[in-house]
């Protein structure tokens, strides 16, 4: 725990083969860039050309070997993950109960009645207030804590174990232990100390169980982005900081000319992880609201697993995931495309 | 020298309004986990009378029963056999296929890069079902090797999506110089790229040991005996619809975090290098 | 690192060789092995006891149960087992409901020794399209499970049956300082199943009502029954526990047991662990009266569950499956688990109720007295409990008015049927 350097300083391996010859500062810059690009790239679909001495570092076509090294993972992965996919988008087109042996085909009404259905589309709006708090808090918390915990303060290693320690637990046992402090354990300090805050009802009303449910899931996820920041603050050259420092900038002013810029990838990556995460977010809330009161928490993920399996309409729930695995993908998409163009531009 | 007196005064105030922060954030933090502790020493009754006051004596029944109810020894096998089996095979599969898709660079292995991206975002619920069909075409249901199997195929486009972008930052001329001196693709991956992916896999075994460890649902639905149970699968008898058994709940809870909070603290120097390394270079 | 890889393969290693030990352990064939889902996490113990003896009983036959806790819906996993073509030989259906989902899988039972000892109302409600198809093994009752001996302090000496009673006894424990209800809100099958079952039960004709509802020829605004029932839905409200919404079950039962509360809305099933917080606890229960009519009082009295016996399974385990079940209601040593250590009330008049806590106790009373209504709520289309659940609560906070909150059931029954 003494080095948490993730790269050594200029020279060492990583350098070798990146663009050379320019300035310090753009230097950095781009190394980052260009990493954090292979995940930009991927998402948005198109791949820029490399640049520099290591394009003929890259075969074209394929090598004698590349079958015997990629079939064994695409087969799996196509058996267990793409069929089950396929076989679902072919439900959606149907009007299965999940247990019957003979379901009807009924095209694409499924769909259309997604447009009507008032229950679907408040969940989605949960969704989104919910993703866009947790993004956000969960960014600001995680990226406090990596600056804090970059000062050579007393005490850095062992916090940064606990600030982690929440990610180690499961989901679903996560929204149960939360249930269980939210409920029974708030109660009990606030009939203790007769504090108003702690008296709130919990999970009680919309409001107390929008916020509940952010808190548990910054809660989980802060110290995972506080481990990455970390990382990228270490990361920064030093000289870079020291200059600013001799030019007689202030902390805040080095924080936000200098650090915040070179750290971007980082943002990139975590907004990434956290919409995806955040979108997607089913146990935690199964176990901790389950969507009440009157499903005002009730988030996507969990309106179609409660269409499936609770009102046993398996083939429009999975129509409700096909849309869903689309709109999904569409926002993390846009959302790298635009966090990578603030990259270029800075 | 004033100046530089006075500054750093002010510098030590603000390292001690730091550390507060740092400090109360530690406490907030461990909130729950210091509820878990305490009420898992407590009776029932205890508990309801008052959740957050330190038990009247320490009550060790709670985890006797939970070890008998939950059959702590066999599921701790299967879970570990579980997880071991699986990590196996997705850092040896899915180290092989990203080594080549990140060298070669053809439609055919962007085309398979991008189905394993796209289907990070693919929702669990969606597929269940006709997973549950597909396994038990192929056998896999009840078995721990067939659950194996499965996580190979949920657990590959994570696991590639690391290893595709670290390799692209591992420069080539190792590879380049292995194989003018006559070393065959296999060999070449063997002694010289397994050792340069040693950082990214504690990231992949870390990140995919935390998922499968706790992961529910997946079990719960290939694995029917009760002998092959794993711990998120016994925790659950205990969080039934009509009935929280919150005293012996809590003490299965600290029961199952104990082994992975151990295996946190054995590789957590490298997990932090690791979290890192994946997702910068990711 | 060559520490980390050499844990590695020692891993891998581990992993692989406990896998093939599986695989030989698994390979030893049974005759037959009969499997049982249900979802009775409390009954544990007891039933691997059960399956002993049965085996003991029939050589040949070992049996395999799971219990169903609650991680997950237990429907979900029952439709995975299916879906995998694992169904288990015995499962569970809650009602009716449930039996138009599974009936291509439930196998007719009405040929069984133990169907002549089933009680009328049981062998009613276990009829499915005509026959025989189901096996109920306990009766359940709720209402308002009370402390009496709070009662008694508040001056409160006959058991409130009417509405007013009720309302009057409620006032003299606000009196004493507890409160009158833990209502339980918080939990969608409190204020959902049980609860909202109370104006359909109270119906002339529920099922006609239902049926009605069905086909358009009922309207639940405007409907008298329900009517009455907000007299009863706004005591409760004003007789409780601040934020009723933020207690679930669990808190009922705290609050009852350590003396905050005086009524919870709870059954039979929440006697034992109410007796294991506080044995001194001296309870009873109260019906759920809508109006100060003389027969207002009464107990709605279901069947929590039925077992049912897969029609796909292969002949020598229905044999058995069937044999289970005949062995649990029909000899002396599987009676003594219903009786002694399920605690139930026995479904079947050869077998009598012993081992009754003061609720289970009153239940039989009002059964014999038969001051009972149905649980209607087995008969509502699949996910209205749900969404029941979100409408009452909505109204429990005061963010709908009643008409409104009768209007948004109507819609969702109208959707969901």
């Amino acid at each position: 725990m003494q080095t948490v350097r993730v790269k050594k300083p200029a020279g060492s391996r990583q350098e070798e083969g990146e663009g050379e010859g320019e300035g310090e500062n753009e230097r950095v810059g781009e190394r980052e860039g260009e990493r954090v690009g292979n995940v930009v790239s991927v998402l948005s679909g198109s791949r820029k050309r490399r640049k520099g001495s290591r394009g003929n570092s890259i075969l074209t076509r394929q090598d004698s070997s590349f079958w015997m090294f990629t079939v064994p993972a695409l087969l799996i992965f196509l058996i267990i993950v793409q069929i089950p996919f396929f076989i679902g988008i072919f439900y959606s087109l149907t009007d299965w109960d999940g247990i019957n042996s003979a379901p009807d085909y009924i095209g694409f009404a499924n769909y259309r009645e997604l447009v009507n259905d008032t229950r679907a589309l408040g969940s989605l709006s949960f969704t989104l207030r919910f993703t866009a708090a947790v993004v956000v808090l969960s960014n600001v918390l995680g990226f406090s804590l990596a600056l804090a915990l970059t000062k050579g303060l007393p005490g850095t290693n062992a916090m940064r174990v606990i600030f982690f320690l929440p990610n180690i637990i499961g989901g679903l046992i996560l929204g149960f232990l939360w249930r269980f402090v939210l409920i029974q354990g708030i109660q009990a300090i606030g009939k203790t100390t007769g504090w108003a805050f702690f008296q709130t009802p919990w999970l009680g009303d919309p409001t107390t169980g929008f916020w509940g449910s952010v808190v548990v899931f910054v809660w989980k996820t802060a110290g995972y982005l506080m481990i990455i920041y970390i990382a990228a603050l270490l990361n920064i050259d030093k000289s870079l900081i020291e200059a600013a420092d001799i030019d007689g900038a202030g902390k805040f002013q080095t924080l936000i000319k200098i650090k915040v810029p070179l750290l971007f990838p980082a943002f990139t990556v975590c907004l990434f992880l956290m919409l995806s995460w955040a979108m997607k977010l089913f146990d935690v809330i199964f176990a901790l609201t389950n969507g009440a009161p009157y499903g005002s928490t009730e988030v996507f993920a969990l309106n179609i697993y409660k269409e499936a399996f609770v009102y046993n309409n398996y083939g429009y729930g999975s129509a409700k995931a096909v849309v869903f695995f689309f709109f999904v993908a569409a926002i993390t998409i846009v959302q790298v495309w635009a966090t990578k163009r603030k990259e270029v531009q800075l | 020298m004033r100046q530089s007196v006075l500054r750093l005064n002010r510098e030590f105030a603000f390292s001690i309004l730091v550390e507060m922060f740092l400090i109360i954030m530690v406490l907030v933090f461990c909130i729950p986990l210091y509820f878990m502790l305490i009420n898992s020493f407590k009776t029932f009754g205890e508990i309801t009378m008052n959740a957050a006051s330190l038990p009247e004596k320490l009550v060790w029944k709670n985890y006797a029963v939970a070890v008998k109810q939950v059959k702590f020894f066999s599921v701790f096998v299967n879970s570990i056999s579980i997880t071991a089996g699986s990590l196996f095979g997705m850092v040896v599969l899915g180290a092989m296929a990203s080594w080549k898709l990140a060298r070669v660079q053809t439609w055919v292995s962007r085309l398979m890069f991008f189905l394993y991206v796209s289907a990070m975002v693919i929702p669990f619920q969606s597929v269940m079902i006709p997973l549950v069909k597909v396994a038990f075409t192929l056998q896999l249901i009840n078995s721990r090797l067939g659950l194996i199997v499965i996580y190979f195929g949920f657990g590959l486009p994570f696991t590639i999506f690391l290893y595709h972008g670290f390799v692209k930052g591992v420069p080539f001329e190792l590879e380049e110089s292995g194989r003018l001196e006559g070393c065959s693709d296999i060999q070449l991956f063997i002694h010289i790229v397994i050792p340069l992916l040693k950082t990214i896999t504690v990231t992949v075994i870390i990140l995919q040991t935390l998922w499968v460890w706790n992961d529910f649902l997946l079990p719960s639905l290939i694995l029917h005996d009760r002998d092959l149970h794993t711990i998120p699968l016994g925790i659950n008898r205990f969080f039934g619809q009509y009935r929280n058994q919150w005293d012996k709940a809590l003490a299965t809870l600290v029961l199952s975090m104990l082994p992975i909070i151990v295996f946190f603290l054995f590789l957590q120097k490298h997990l932090i290098r690791g979290v890192a390394d994946g997702a910068l270079k990711g | 690192m060559k520490k980390i890889m050499f844990l590695a393969v020692i891993f891998g290693l581990l992993a692989i060789g406990m896998i093939f030990a599986a695989g030989q352990e698994e390979g030893a064939a049974k005759e037959v092995e009969l499997e049982i889902f249900h979802f009775k996490v409390p009954w544990i113990d007891a039933w691997e006891n059960l399956e002993d003896e049965f085996e003991a009983a029939y050589p040949g036959v070992t049996v395999e149960t799971e219990i169903s806790g609650g991680g997950a819906d237990w429907r979900t996993l029952l439709k995975a087992k299916f879906a995998a073509g694992a169904g288990p030989d015995i499962f569970i259906i809650e009602g009716f409901s449930d039996y138009q989902l599974w009936k291509e899988y439930i196998e007719p039972l009405s040929d069984q020794p133990w169907v002549s000892h089933l009680l009328p109302n049981a062998k009613a409600s276990a009829t499915f399209d005509g026959e025989l198809k189901s096996m109920p093994l306990a009766m359940e009752g709720y209402g308002y499970i009370y402390n009496k001996d709070l009662f008694a302090k508040a001056g409160i000496t006959k058991t409130p049956a009417t509405l007013d009673e009720l309302a009057a006894a409620a006032k003299k424990l606000k009196g004493i300082g507890v409160y009158p209800f833990a209502s339980g809100f918080g939990t969608w099958w409190v204020i959902s199943n049980h609860f909202t079952n109370i104006p359909f039960a109270q119906q002339d004709d529920p099922m006609g009502f239902i049926e009605g509802l069905n086909n358009g020829t009922e309207k639940i605004p405007g409907n008298a029954v329900f009517n009455q029932w907000k007299n009863v839905f706004d005591l409760v409200l004003a007789n409780s526990e601040p934020n009723p919404l933020t207690t679930d079950h669990n808190s009922q039962v705290a609050m009852l047991a350590n003396g905050q509360a005086a009524m919870i809305q709870q059954g039979n099933w929440k006697e034992a662990v109410l007796y294991d917080t506080n044995p001194d606890l001296n309870i009873g229960l109260l019906p759920i009266p809508i109006s100060n009519d003389a027969d207002a009082g009464r107990v709605p009295v279901g069947i929590p569950f039925y077992f049912v016996v897969n029609s796909t399974s292969e002949a020598a385990e229905k044999e058995a499956a069937k044999n289970f079940l005949s062995f649990l209601v029909g000899t002396p040593e599987g009676q003594r688990y219903v009786t002694e250590e399920f605690k139930a009330i026995p479904a079947f008049d050869n077998i009598p109720a012993s081992n009754l806590g003061g609720v289970g106790k009153d239940i039989v009373e009002y059964s014999k007295q038969g001051k009972t209504i149905p649980w209607m709520f087995s008969f509502w289309p699949d996910g209205a409990v749900n969404e029941f659940s979100d409408a009452a609560q909505k109204y429990a906070a005061g963010i709908v008015s009643f008409p409104e909150y009768t209007r948004e059931i109507q819609a969702m029954w109208d959707r969901l049927k």
